[in-house]
């Protein structure tokens, strides 16, 4: 039984209309609520009061007036009660910011495993879902990223090629006709990668052929710097 | 037969051979031989030039060895042989071409680059190597062809940075790569169970040769959209645009990557 049930039972308890079952039921949480027991300790006081000193009370001067006037109050009050039914309800989180928590010292302990395991399993969860089979990024370029890394790359490849010039000297004719022949069919590549992206920045073959070229192109250049 | 030898002299001095032999004394001596030694010396050392210098030695190696060779330029023979030793030869385009071949354990290391710093241009050297079956092998060249075959070991990997083709023939191993600029690849073997295949070329065909229970998963990509998967396509596979397809075939146990930027991918079964 709750609370707000026992206070409206109260009233038939004081006046002895209740069922023996409701009334062990009601008497059970009398014992165990203080509150509804002080209601009912309050309601016994007034009716109290009242049988004994009945009779004694004057009339007053306009019944109906006095009664009016209750009436006006009563209505004012359901009046009130409408209005804050109306009135927005406080967020959920609102809510339970404006709760006061006081939690014992086992709920807090529950509250802490709770959360240790919800952790645990979502950490699991994770590994297993994301662990075994990484996810491949696929980059969504923007026309200028591309460039601005296409850059970045060319400033590292322009070093490599500065030592590779150093050198093309020493090489056999054959061998710089291979290396140049070689270079050209990467950079056209680099190029035809470069073209499409410009047209389609979100093409990420064109991309992933652009990066591959791109990393050809190092290679050989730091393989051919040695030589 | 004293009348018969100066008949004979009188003969060796008939008037043709004395004519001559006034002609030779005529000639200055001290013009003549400086010439004759000159081309003497011309000839022996353009010989010497074009002559190919040849080394081959043997290693005594257990079955599971691993030969590392990194060449400049010129072809890399492998093939593999019923015995535990690896025999290298090595034909050498340049009198100036040096080779250390080191083995360390149970692997073998021959790198043309850092035996020749210093020394210029060497020219081609090209490698034949026997090899036991189970060997792995690591293969490098700037230039020039690689061809493995009948290997059963634990990787197989073929790098060639400019032009040459790349031939993989009768190869079982849990890791296979093979790349190449300019150039063919061909592979022609099986993949094995949680093993690794990469082939890729810039410009060059590359076929790919597997028996037809062969289990993959395959990402191959080329934007010129030659890729034919022949026996090997299923349902299953996606494309985006005929560029790329990415599936698996059977229980995709083993993963394939094959990039070609302007040739033919081709899947071949055996």
């Amino acid at each position: 039984m709750n609370c707000e049930k026992c206070q409206e039972l109260i009233h038939d308890l004081l006046d002895g209309t209740l069922s023996r079952a409701d009334e062990f039921t009601l008497n059970t949480h009398l014992r165990e609520c203080l509150d509804c027991e002080s209601v009912r300790q309050d309601l016994s006081a007034i009716l109290g009061f009242c049988q004994s000193h009945r009779g004694e009370y004057e009339t007053p001067p306009n019944p109906q007036a006095l009664w009016l006037r209750i009436r006006n109050v009563v209505e004012a009050e359901a009046a009130n009660v409408k209005v804050k039914a109306k009135a927005p309800r406080k967020s959920f989180l609102a809510d339970l910011l404006g709760r006061s928590w006081e939690l014992s010292l086992p709920q807090l302990a529950s509250f802490a495993v709770a959360i240790v395991l919800l952790v645990s399993i979502v950490t699991v969860v994770g590994i297993r879902r994301f662990g075994n089979n990484p996810v491949v990024e696929q980059p969504q370029p923007q026309a200028s990223n591309i460039n601005e890394r296409v850059f970045q790359r060319q400033q590292v490849i322009n070093y490599w090629k500065q030592r590779v010039e150093l050198n093309k000297s020493r090489w056999s004719p054959e061998m710089r006709d291979t290396f140049d022949r070689n270079l050209q069919v990467i950079d056209a590549a680099v190029t035809q990668s470069l073209n499409e992206l410009n047209r389609n920045p979100h093409d990420d073959i064109s991309e992933q052929m652009l990066n591959e070229s791109l990393n050809d192109k190092l290679a050989l250049l730091k393989e051919f710097s040695d030589l | 037969m004293c009348k018969d030898s100066s008949r004979r002299f009188i003969f060796l001095k008939s008037p043709l051979v004395m004519k001559a032999t006034s002609l030779f004394r005529l000639t200055s001596v001290r013009r003549v031989l400086p010439c004759a030694v000159a081309t003497v010396i011309a000839v022996c050392f353009s010989s010497a030039g074009f002559a190919q210098q040849h080394l081959s030695k043997r290693f005594q190696t257990g079955k599971n060895v691993r030969i590392e060779l990194k060449n400049i330029s010129g072809t890399i023979v492998v093939e593999s042989w019923n015995k535990d030793e690896i025999r290298l030869s090595a034909t050498m385009e340049s009198p100036n071409a040096h080779i250390v071949p080191k083995q360390m354990d149970e692997s073998l290391i021959v790198d043309v680059m850092n035996d020749n710093r210093g020394r210029g241009d060497v020219g081609d050297v090209n490698f034949k190597l026997q090899v036991p079956v189970s060997s792995s092998v690591d293969l490098e060249t700037r230039r020039g062809q690689i061809s493995v075959s009948n290997l059963r070991g634990a990787s197989v990997r073929a790098h060639v940075s400019t032009e040459g083709d790349i031939e993989l023939t009768n190869i079982t191993a849990a890791q296979v790569v093979a790349q190449n600029t300019i150039g063919n690849i061909f592979f022609d073997g099986e993949f094995s169970t949680g093993g690794t295949y990469e082939f890729k070329s810039t410009k060059g065909d590359i076929t790919i040769r597997i028996p037809g229970n062969s289990a993959f998963r395959l990402v191959a990509a080329s934007p010129a959209r030659k890729i034919a998967l022949g026996e090997f396509w299923n349902n299953g596979f996606k494309t985006q645009d005929g560029r790329r397809y990415v599936g698996d075939v059977g229980d995709g146990r083993s993963s394939v990557s094959v990039t070609n930027f302007s040739g033919q991918i081709t899947f071949l079964r055996k």
